[in-house]
């Protein structure tokens, strides 16, 4: 469809919640109150490993105003995404500082805090497994029981007998011959912290339990209602019709709120005080100790290439210091399975991701996860080679990426309507004046100045994490007067699903946006289904459970008035909010004389409420091959860019960005000013990973920065001077309009884009992150010491 | 936060004192509450009574008296400061050190004397306060005493104060106009952050230069040794330079979880140099 016969996609209307949420009239979890309400605190483990020798409740339970009390021992359920591994509570063992071991349900949050400083628990610390190297060696083990864990087959790997939750494995060609063809082997490793998700609202559930049924009601601040309930009615041994989730207005979740985390704690609470509603709020520092963070990753790379720039053979291993629990973390090592050689065509390939278990804060799902990570050791390997060859790293990168023909890691062949990274990394290069990298001589006059300037570039690629069989549903009903209310099951966190939603329906019904209403609060007991909002996949697959919907009520509506306009329904079309005979327009009958049911004369009625039904299921995804991670996970890859140019002070090691600019082939922008703003939120986020997110530990394993204190996040004043946003647009051919994913991909790469430009200026590596002022600034007067010349080639 | 306090809202300092002499109570001054109530959420104070001050009218004086000097009050906010036309005209140091502490938010609550009283070792205005030889007024039930900036820091978060003791407020004697000073502060990000050095510096009109840091030792401190060394030496280019190597040897920092004790070396230096160069070059001109 050419473009200009587009009414509302490719347009820019305003997010249709806005005005509700900017004048603070939205509701979140957090405003919510009940009658009757009780408050919940937990207490949360002193010890990164420790049995639980004995807990003494009798002076919380004396204490007026306490509810309920429940340790891990009334408890016995266990609950995973992938791995079940996880206690409500903690239950014999303690994992990690910060595991909730007692929950208080009090008629205040004072008397329930004053509950817990009253329990006492007596543990024997054991040993803890606080690297990734400890972890490996499987001395101590996080979970004794990991061979008897039940845990999804044939897709994750638990090893026996250690502290490996998933070994996921790639193997394309033959890395022997590969390594034998190759004139250059370069190898690095590289690795990145820990870091926290920091939503605006942190997590908080209420629940009701019924005292006489099984029926429980949830409200929460998450991503996947329909996750919860079914992870909760297995847990619980329910049915899913059993549970109600209610999802309002959530402020940010960024994967953190993607899996099942408060909600099951507030409902046996809830069930212990016989049913009185029970509210949990986690404050910023249980936000930080308690609940799931993106997992810390150690990547080992070695490529070998020919002096010409081809890539012949890679072997990497990830090994992801994953924390206590599995939650997301396996399926974050999955993700470098089928992911993690980047955008590039490597034709002999070996890739171990390792997925570990270790006694800290556990990990999860983060924006585009596993791939900011991934990339991270990718996109400077990218860089690390260039520098060996004495290539230009742009040159480079485009002699091996992925094109027209190429065969992906996991045996995918790239075609026509697959999207291009090259134009994206053409568009950022030629947007930031890249030039190739800067001689030494260039280096030393600026470092004369005290302020050095370099540029960089990096690709990423991501395709949507999920299940094969991940669906989608849609429902769109028309109002008497004509106006439209679709209800779907994603949650919309401020990526802007709704309005995307209204947009297309809109687009396919030929009507006004502001005839088209997608509801805000989704209810498990009314919408439709959805998997869970993540993976960058909602317009895609949501887009086409809408379209379809509304093709639904298009073909009702027809039938209905091929019979008033007495004419068959192939002679039928619509626009302007009518069904119409082509040949004759002006036979026409309103979408608002049917919607209801059509009226004749006589009184006479036929049709009646015009429901429209859409649906979308993943097409065509398979397993991947156990022993060699071959087959097709993708449902669509997004393919993009960053360039910068940045500006190091070399005595403080302080960095300006005075530019980045990131490109994205989107297919089709449905609405370019939310993919912008995508684009820009993201780098700012990535920016976080790369100069100051991080979390430390103590030698006993205690997070030291949780709290905004010591956990810096970008500020208004950290921003770059300029961010320049690229929409490309190869469509999809079977996507919504063309369009792919794009929320979480531009904080992918940013780190590496950033490492990439600090070499350009300062002609120094780095391998780790954050790239803090403090790491950078040692480094040149490390540099300095040893060279007694300020930069090396 | 669980702990039952009362609550008195003072409208006079002998109130206040009365309440600070009472041996069985836990009192705390409420100022702007901006590190106390933390401590409170986390239930590290426990406080029984919380006695605010900001009713007081002594407690609000913001006045300057040419030839005397300006007195700030217990209960003047950093945005006071930051708003001061006296402080950012004369007391330069300390109006660049006030724009940089915290956020607005958070300035608009925070007070100067409250910087001082929590004695935190990156107090950001305690450096420009010791190089205007600030001192510092306490009242109790005994009386009134007046005591040097430079003497009322004993060690990370302590201070000279006893139980029964409040100040009042903060004094700084006049300056003669052509003295400047400056702070510079390094922190992790641009925006809102704790210091991980912070240098104040003054260049008296009489060519006498005055020195203190923060976050580089358990209490911010004047450099005497510096100032001596800057004072007995020619302004030459290589001044600067100078006395950025020689900060290095005088301070001990701490390596923490907000910075390693090599980078704030390497930062008081830095800053050190620059603090110098920018005296001595807005001097020249």
């Amino acid at each position: 469809m050419p473009e200009k016969l587009f009414r509302h996609v490719g347009k820019s209307p305003t997010r249709s919640e806005a005005i509700e949420k900017v004048s603070g009239r939205a509701n979140y979890v957090f405003d919510l109150e009940f009658p009757g309400m009780l408050y919940a605190k937990v207490l949360h483990s002193p010890y990164a490993h420790a049995e639980i020798l004995s807990v003494d409740l009798s002076e919380a339970k004396a204490l007026t105003g306490v509810k309920a009390i429940l340790t891990g021992e009334d408890l016995p359920y266990l609950l995973g995404l992938y791995m079940l591994d996880k206690g409500i509570l903690a239950r014999g063992k303690v994992r990690y500082i910060g595991e909730p071991v007692v929950a208080v349900a009090a008629i205040d949050l004072r008397t329930a805090e004053k509950a817990i400083s009253l329990i006492k628990v007596d543990y024997k610390v054991l040993p803890a497994v606080l690297t990734i190297d400890e972890a490996l060696k499987g001395e101590i083990l996080v979970h004794k029981d990991i061979n008897d864990l039940e845990y999804v087959k044939n897709v994750f790997f638990p090893q026996p007998d250690s502290n490996i939750a998933s070994w996921n494995k790639a193997i394309k060609g033959d890395i022997k011959q590969g390594f034998a063809e190759a004139d250059v082997i370069i190898e690095n490793e590289l690795s990145l912290p820990a870091v926290a998700h920091v939503p605006l609202e942190t997590h908080v559930a209420i629940a009701k339990a019924d005292p006489f049924t099984k029926r429980v009601e949830i409200w929460t601040s998450s991503q996947s209602p329909f996750g919860v309930r079914q992870m909760l009615a297995k847990a619980l041994g329910i049915s899913q019709g059993d549970v109600r989730v209610v999802v309002p207005h959530i402020g940010g979740g960024f994967g953190g709120k993607a899996g099942i985390h408060l909600e099951p704690l507030v409902v046996v609470l809830s069930r212990a005080a016989r049913g009185k509603p029970v509210k949990i709020i986690a404050t910023r520092e249980e936000e930080f100790s308690q609940l799931p963070s993106r997992a810390a990753m150690r990547g080992r790379v070695k490529t070998g290439v020919k002096y010409d720039g081809k890539i012949t053979a890679s072997e990497i291993t990830f090994d992801w210091d994953s924390g206590a629990y599995a939650d997301y973390g396996v399926n974050v090592g999955r993700a470098a399975q089928y992911s993690g050689a980047g955008a590039y065509e490597i034709p002999n390939l070996e890739i171990n991701s390792r997925t570990l278990y270790t006694n800290k804060v556990y990990s999860t799902a983060y924006r585009g996860f596993g791939h900011l990570e991934t990339h991270w050791v990718i996109e400077r390997q990218m860089d690390l080679i260039a520098q060996a060859l004495k290539m230009d790293p742009y040159e480079f990168r485009m002699k091996n990426i992925l094109r027209e023909g190429s065969v992906t890691i996991s045996g995918e062949i790239i075609n026509q309507y697959s999207g291009r990274p090259d134009q994206c990394l053409a568009a950022v290069a030629k947007e930031i004046g890249w030039t190739g990298y800067r001689s030494k001589e260039e280096r030393e006059v600026s470092f004369k100045t005290g302020k050095v300037r370099g540029k960089g570039i990096a690709c990423l690629q991501k395709a949507p994490a999920m299940p094969s069989n991940t669906a989608t549903s849609a429902l769109l009903q028309f109002d008497a007067d004509g106006n439209v209310r679709v209800m779907i099951g994603a949650i919309d966190m401020g990526q802007g699903a709704m309005t995307v939603m209204e947009q297309i329906a809109a687009e396919v019904l030929d009507m006004p946006l502001e005839k088209v209403r997608v509801s805000s609060e989704t209810d498990t007991d009314k919408n439709p289904y959805d998997w869970s909002t993540v993976a960058s996949k909602y317009t895609f697959m949501g887009g086409k459970a809408v379209t379809r919907g509304a093709m639904d009520m298009l073909s009702q509506m027809k039938e209905v008035a091929s019979q008033i306009l007495r004419c068959p329904v192939d002679e039928l079309t619509h626009g302007q909010e009518k069904i119409f005979i082509r040949q004759n327009p002006h036979k026409a009958v309103s979408y608002q004389d049917i919607a209801m049911g059509y009226l004749y004369d006589n009184g006479n009625s036929i049709g009646g409420p015009i429901i429209g039904r859409g649906v979308y299921i993943a097409e065509g995804l398979t397993f991947l091959d156990p022993d060699k991670g071959q087959g097709l996970p993708a449902l669509d890859w997004t393919f993009g860019a960053h360039g910068v140019e940045l500006e190091v002070d070399v005595e403080t090691g302080e960095v300006q960005i005075l530019k980045i600019s990131s490109a994205f082939d989107v297919g089709k922008a449905i609405n370019p000013k939310l993919c912008e703003g995508q684009i820009i939120g993201g780098v700012l986020q990535g920016l976080g990973s790369a100069f100051m997110e991080g979390f430390k530990f103590s030698a006993e394993g205690r997070l030291l920065n949780p709290s905004f204190m010591d956990y810096k996040i970008p500020t208004s004043q950290d921003i770059p001077t300029i961010v320049v946003p690229i929409l490309i647009e190869n469509p999809q051919a079977d996507g919504p309009f063309g369009a792919r994913g794009v929320g979480e991909h531009p904080m992918i790469s940013v780190p590496s884009v950033i490492a990439n430009a600090l070499y350009d200026a300062l002609g120094i590596n780095f391998y780790e992150l954050p790239l803090s002022s403090e790491k950078i600034a040692l480094a040149i007067a490390r540099s300095e010491a040893e060279h007694k010349e300020p930069l090396s080639e | 936060m669980f702990s039952q306090f009362k609550y008195v809202k003072a409208q006079t300092i002998d109130e206040v004192l009365t309440y600070l002499g009472d041996r069985d109570r836990c009192v705390k001054i409420l100022a702007g509450g901006t590190d106390l109530m933390v401590l409170m959420q986390r239930n590290l104070e426990t406080p029984d009574c919380l006695i605010d001050i900001k009713g007081i009218e002594e407690m609000k004086r913001l006045d300057f008296v040419q030839g005397v000097g300006l007195f700030v009050g217990a209960s003047v906010t950093v945005n006071q400061v930051t708003e001061s036309k006296i402080i950012l005209e004369k007391y330069q140091a300390l109006g660049q050190a006030a724009k940089t502490l915290a956020s607005y938010q958070l300035r608009n609550r925070a007070t100067l004397v409250g910087n001082v009283c929590n004695a935190s070792p990156g107090a950001d205005l305690a450096g420009p306060l010791l190089i205007f030889e600030a001192n510092v007024h306490i009242a109790s039930l005994d009386g009134r005493r007046v005591l040097p900036l430079a003497q009322f820091f004993t060690g990370p978060k302590k201070t000279v104060l006893a139980a029964n003791e409040l100040v009042t407020g903060i004094s700084l004697p006049d300056l003669s106009s052509g003295d400047q000073s400056l702070y510079l502060k390094q922190a992790r990000v641009k925006g809102h952050d704790l210091g991980i050095v912070g240098v104040a510096m003054r260049l008296t009109l009489d060519q006498k230069f005055l020195v203190a840091l923060s976050a580089v030792a358990p209490t911010p401190i004047r450099l005497l040794e510096l100032e001596e060394f800057l004072n007995a030496h020619p302004r030459t280019p290589e001044l600067a330079t100078k006395a950025g190597e020689m900060v290095q040897k005088l301070i001990h920092p701490i390596s923490d979880v907000r910075a390693s004790a090599e980078y704030r070396l390497l930062i008081a230096g830095v800053l050190v140099k620059r603090a110098v160069t920018l005296l001595t070059t807005r001097e020249a001109n």
